[in-house]
């Protein structure tokens, strides 16, 4: 499934851009998310995912696939499973920032692929769920941008 | 001696099942009810990915988890494992990938298998699952049927393509007909539609179980089977064990509808599992695993053309199929849709006929058989198109159909797909359908309805079908390119006290046959119904046998039993004659009495069969036992057939569907048990609904089941479905002496297109033209949005189904 | 199906209960009627260190009325809630919907405690007791507090109640002199609710007086439709003042898109069933 978001900050673009590529920054506002390794381009970490009785929890790892500061885009790809085999998760992020006056525009594409039992046994709400998680980031990330700004 | 009265005849009477008695108070044995000592169990590691490269398998941490004996990976068994078994190559090109058990390289469904655990308890088994950890390098799932025909991305690069092959069956090349194409350039009137016949998932209650003992001189396998003796040779063949050295053996068994006519991976992995092991295993599946791991159904996309006269007389039928695989071809994968083949043409009498089937891979499970197997595709669309030449010409349903079926004086008849229905009445049939529905008067309240334009709009669905039962004659299932035959054996065994057994070959698992069988039996050799045993589904018990399947258990089996109890007589006969001291030609057989013609000089069948026990004064040369056995293999398949008729209450303002009534007259030809083939047409009856109305296996784009449990996979219950009204015509098979023609499918095949015709002759007013099943209420609704919007361009394609998961 | 193990504990009161809640050391899981939670554990979605099974503690179960006030334990199973005098006299939607409740097996099992607290915007409990404007009464460590239903539930799964707290009560005023509707809309009878909508009205003078409607499963949370109930107030009870006033029983609501339905159609149901459901509560209440 691919979804989008777009949002403003009020911080410069250059600044955005150097918060988008601070991993240290970016991870943690994901819900759930810890990391527990960074290595240049390349990260490990987890995502703990609790609703109600349901718990799971995602060990896996990512990357920077793509960083290309003239353009202002940063594809971020991010993949794990499920710590009992409950299944695989995996998120490619292209984020393309651009100059909106004082601020900076965010455009954010999130393709999300989430296979396994909960999947198979969501009733078709993982969609509804993983939507509400990454708004929980973008506007985590949204925030700490203009806090900073 | 001296002749008593008559027995009443067994045959017809609605006896109540031998077996429910055991069955309902729990003294059931299934395979998941096998203990034995030292037993082990097994626990699947399956993949969530629908395609993918196993880079590595870490089974150190489960193999290290209490209670866990051994952990198996498809690396383990490689050389041992073989591959899966297809029997039915339905070409000479078939193109198919290894089908290894476990999974050695690559998967390619999710839900296949990568690894097993074998450990002391179910739990431990269980536990040590998830401390399997397995790296997975993702590929390009291909899960839509018509992309993977398209062959842009190939499943199996070493196999050049996604089609695995494509069998074609022509009249004109055939001599049973015409030219298709020079039918439809000579049309008055030529309609082509397409239809989706959707997944289905054969929903058996009891799930999948094996156990296999590997202590005694033979392995003996427990299995939840239809077929224990096609399991035993198969086992044979792919992992190369004696088959002398294997006895299989069927216990109760809850279920199949074609689920359980197979040979499973997970039943050749208890059977290696118990070989490293040389300990018993038992290997039960959950609910969730036959969900994703056990074969579908269906799975199609039919496009017909029909040419026509202006007055409806039907000229040429032209059908090309796309059949989905799935990953693998199972045991007769390939062969279900070729089965269809057959029966496109239906009760009509099409002039030209041509069939061409592409069998295509994707990454989902494979389909195989489910209850029909290939002739309710058939029929479903046959009988569609019928409803829509009708509408393109203005005519009622029943009109066009009485227009082209077979007479009932023109039997036997050659079909232009080279059969020969030997038997049928369409037109008696259908008028008692249409009597009991009230045909008429329902006709009149759809009028008024849609003039008054009720919210609730009513349509009448009809469906006239006919199937080819009793698969059987093993020289067409050789011209198919069938690895086996359709012969079918049985058993008559004389105890000493005049009680009877009976050993079929045919595998019960939920069809009475214990009760049917003794009551064919009680009625041949005038014993007791309550003294005959019926005896199966134990290789060890019943030698030879082709199982249950194709509603051929009857017409096959039940004639082999009859075949064995004749022998059993006429060897008695020749006892009797001496005991009578009269020659065997003067010996009359009835009611379990032999007597000497023209006297009231006689024996009864007991003491005969003591006689031959005691063996004391038997005729010259006589061979001291009566027990007998037959192997029968028909002439020619039989031919059911009923009119089916569905009124379809649709809310228009919510798009949800009713069963108001529902009218069923079947010519199942004569009947054994009347109770049972009442049972047969409701069970049947409900599972057709089911596909028209309720079930379909999802799965997303990245392969993954969406319809994983019966909270999203439908399957309806009482409250959902109306009383039927069930009735018969008998017109008796002239293929086999019992004039029986097969019950096992006909409610599944014909309700689904009554069904669905029903929904669109009451939506077909707001211009639309077809709803994709399941008819969901969303599909209905959005399709009268789209009728009314776009005026005609409704057709239900949008709506529920994959679309929405797809997005 | 096989959990992954776990420790359990069956406390006879709720102070035990909140004992065993308050360990910190271990992650504890309520158990009520066991109906959505054993699915879980048994398909390894969730692994608890320690369930803490309510079915031994009697002061959870039964309903009594407090002045005008039903009080229905959290405990009491649907069955009871179906067929229990009190609520059908007092609150007759709350016994109507609590009878369409899955299966019989379900319903003598399963609790509406269970069922608020595991909050499936789907399930037939949450909308139907916003409708009824039920209090829920939640008791923690620190006490006892009072929550409306309308506040109650947070998102998909989740409510207010913290993990060391359990809800004891649903509290549900009288509703004597109102009519009833319910319309739950399902493909196979067994199946959670495309969309389900629960509605009361009072009559007074020939016309409708006030109005309840809730919806359910047409947002993460169950709601009320306000707008509807604002435009039913002081309408006349006919088909077409009811059809105008429920035609904006969407507004607001962000339904989930499934195998079923997408939203579009979830919306457009919305506004058939809220109709359908306010006439059959005129009708009820003797129009």
């Amino acid at each position: 499934m691919q979804l989008e978001h777009h949002f403003e900050v009020p911080a410069s673009r250059a600044e955005t851009w150097a918060r988008f590529n601070d991993l240290e920054q970016v991870v943690p506002c994901f819900p759930g998310a810890s990391l527990t390794e960074v290595d240049g381009d390349e990260f490990t970490g987890s995502v703990k995912v609790k609703l109600g009785p349901i718990s799971l929890q995602y060990n896996g790892s990512g990357r920077y696939v793509e960083r290309d500061e003239a353009a202002g885009r940063i594809v971020i790809e991010a993949s794990g499973k499920d710590r009992r085999g409950n299944g695989n998760a995996g998120a490619t992020v292209t984020a393309v920032l651009t100059e909106a006056g004082e601020g900076t525009a965010v455009e954010v594409v999130t393709e999300m692929d989430i296979g396994g039992k909960p999947a198979q046994f969501g009733r078709g709400m993982i969609q509804s769920i993983s939507n509400k998680m990454l708004d929980k980031f973008l506007a985590c990330i949204r925030e700490k941008m203009t806090d900073s700004a | 001696m001296t002749v008593t009265e008559e027995h009443a005849p067994e045959i017809g009477k609605a006896r109540a099942r031998k077996e429910d008695a055991r069955l309902i108070t729990g003294r059931s044995r299934y395979t998941d009810n096998m203990v034995l000592p030292g037993m082990l169990h097994l626990a699947m590691v399956r993949s969530p990915l629908a395609r993918a490269r196993i880079t590595s398998i870490d089974t150190s941490a489960a193999r290290s988890a209490p209670g866990v004996v051994r952990v198996l990976t498809g690396k383990d068994l490689t050389g041992e494992q073989g591959s899966m078994p297809n029997a039915w190559p339905v070409t000479e090109d078939q193109k198919a990938p290894p089908h290894p058990a476990v999974a050695e390289e690559t998967v390619n469904f999710a839900g296949e298998i990568v690894a097993v655990v074998i450990a002391r308890s179910p739990a431990a088994a269980r536990d040590a699952v998830e401390l399997v950890d397995v790296d997975y390098e993702p590929l390009t799932p291909v899960v839509d049927l018509a992309t993977a025909a398209r062959d842009e991305e190939l499943i199996y690069p070493e196999l050049g393509t996604n089609h695995s092959a494509t069998w074609v069956f022509d009249s004109a090349e055939a001599g049973t007909g015409g030219d298709i194409k020079e039918a439809i350039s000579a049309a008055e009137i030529v309609v082509e539609r397409t239809f989706r016949q959707q997944r289905l998932i054969p929903a058996f209650m009891e799930p999948r179980s094996t156990v296999v003992d590997p202590t005694g001189e033979q392995l003996t396998v427990w299995s939840a089977t239809q077929i224990p003796h096609i399991l035993r040779v198969m086992l044979a063949l792919t992992l190369g064990i004696p088959e002398s050295k294997l006895r299989v053996i069927a216990p109760d068994v809850g279920g199949g509808f074609g689920g359980k006519l197979q040979v499973t991976p997970e039943e050749v992995i208890t059977v290696l599992a118990a070989r490293h092991t040389g300990k018993p295993c038992k290997y039960t599946e959950t609910r969730s695993e036959t969900m994703v791991g056990a074969h579908h159904g269906r799975d199609q996309i039919q496009t017909l053309r029909i040419s026509a006269k202006a007055d409806g007389t039907v000229t040429g039928l032209d059908v090309h199929l796309v059949a989905n695989m799935g990953a693998y071809l199972g045991l007769i994968t390939s062969g279900i849709p070729i089965l269809g083949a057959f029966m496109y043409n239906g009760i009509y009498k099409f002039p030209a006929y041509r069939f061409e089937c592409t069998n295509v891979f994707t990454n989902q499970v494979w389909t195989d058989a489910y209850r029909g197997a290939g002739r309710p595709e058939a029929t479903f669309a046959i009988e569609r198109m019928m409803d829509e030449l009708a509408t393109e010409l203005g005519m009622d349903p029943i009109e066009v159909r009485e227009k082209n079926w077979i007479q009932h004086d023109e039997f036997p008849f050659a079909t232009v797909s080279s059969l020969e229905y030997d038997s049928g009445n369409y037109e008696a049939a259908t008028a008692k359908a249409l009597e009991l529905f009230g045909y008429d008067e329902l006709r009149a309240e759809q009028t008024r309805r849609r003039e008054s334009g009720d919210v609730v709009q009513l349509g009448i669905g009809v469906s006239t079908f006919t199937e080819m039962c009793g698969l059987a004659p093993s020289r067409v299932l050789g011209a198919l390119s069938y690895a086996a035959g359709g012969w079918e054996h049985a058993q008559v065994r004389v105890l000493p006290t005049g009680k009877v057994e009976v050993v079929t070959g045919v595998s019960p698992h939920g069809q009475g046959h214990v009760t049917s069988w003794s009551q064919i039996v009680a009625d041949r050799l005038g014993v007791a119904f309550e003294d005959v045993e019926v005896l199966h589904g134990d290789t060890q018990v019943s030698q030879r046998g082709l199982d249950t399947y194709g509603s051929r258990s009857l017409a096959v089996g039940g004639m082999a039993v009859v075949a064995a109890a004749d022998k059993v007589i006429e060897k008695a006969k020749v006892v009797a004659a001496h005991l009578l001291e009269a020659a065997t030609d003067d010996i009359e057989f009835s009611g379990g009495q032999f007597t000497v013609r023209g006297t009231d000089q006689g024996v009864g069948f007991g003491d005969v069969a003591f006689a031959v026990f005691a063996a004391h004064d038997l005729p010259d040369g006589f061979e001291p036992s009566l027990d007998s056995d037959a192997t029968y293999d028909p002439e020619n398949f039989s031919f059911p057939h009923g009119t089916h008729l569905a009124a379809m209450e649709v809310d228009t303002e919510t798009g949800q569907v009713r069963v108001r009534k529902y009218v069923c007259v079947d010519d199942v030809g004569n009947v054994i048990n009347p109770m049972i083939v009442d049972g047969q047409v409701h069970g049947g009856l409900a599972q057709g609904i089911a596909q028209a109305l309720f079930e379909e296996a999802v799965y997303d784009d990245s392969g993954t089941l969406l319809t994983g449990s019966f909270t999203e996979y439908l399957v309806p219950s009482a409250p959902d479905l109306p009383s039927f009204t069930t009735d018969r015509t008998v017109t008796p098979s002239t293929t086999n002496a019992l004039g029986v023609k097969g019950v096992g499918e006909a409610g599944t095949i014909a309700s689904t297109p009554a069904i669905v015709n029903g929904v669109l002759d009451a939506i077909r007013q707001f211009g639309v033209s077809d709803v994709e099943m399941p008819c969901s209420p969303s599909r209905v609704w959005h399709a009268i949005q789209a009728a009314r919007v776009g005026s005609g361009a409704g057709t239900g394609h949008t709506g529920t189904g994959g679309e929405e998961a797809r997005r | 199906m096989i959990p992954s193990a776990f420790d359990y504990e069956a406390p006879a009161t709720v102070a035990e209960a909140l004992t065993l809640l308050a360990d910190d050391s271990r992650e504890v899981k309520v158990l009520a009627g066991g109906q959505s939670l054993l699915p879980v554990l048994k398909l390894r979605m969730a692994d608890p260190e320690l369930v803490v099974s309510l079915q031994q503690i009697d002061e959870l179960r039964g309903v009594r009325m407090e002045d005008q006030t039903l009080v229905i334990g959290a405990m009491t199973r649907h069955a009871d809630v179906a067929r229990e005098p009190l609520i059908g006299a007092h609150a007759p939607l709350l016994a109507r919907a609590a009878a369409e409740i899955a299966d019989p097996q379900v319903r003598h099992r399963g609790t509406i405690g269970g069922a608020v607290v595991h909050a499936d915007p789907a399930s037939d409990m949450p909308a139907t007791l916003c409708a009824l404007e039920a209090q829920m009464q939640v008791v923690g460590p620190s006490g006892q507090r009072t929550v409306p239903a309308a506040e109650f539930f947070e998102d998909f799964f989740t409510t207010v109640v913290e993990e060391d707290e359990l809800l004891t009560a649903i509290r549900v005023p009288s509703y004597d002199d109102w009519g009833i509707g319910y319309e739950k809309f399902t493909r196979v009878a067994q199946q959670w609710p495309i969309v389900s909508v629960a509605a009361m009205v009072r009559l007074e003078g020939g016309s409708i007086a006030e109005a309840r409607v809730a919806l359910g499963n047409m947002d993460t949370v169950p709601v009320r439709a306000a707008g509807v109930e604002a435009a039913l107030s002081g309408a006349a009870p006919t088909q077409e003042a009811v059809a105008a006033a429920c035609a904006s029983a969407a507004e607001g609501t962000n339904p989930t898109e499934d195998l079923n339905g997408d939203a579009t159609y979830r919306r457009h149901l919305a506004t058939v069933l809220a109709r359908r459901a306010v006439l059959a509560a005129v009708a009820d209440a003797g129009a």
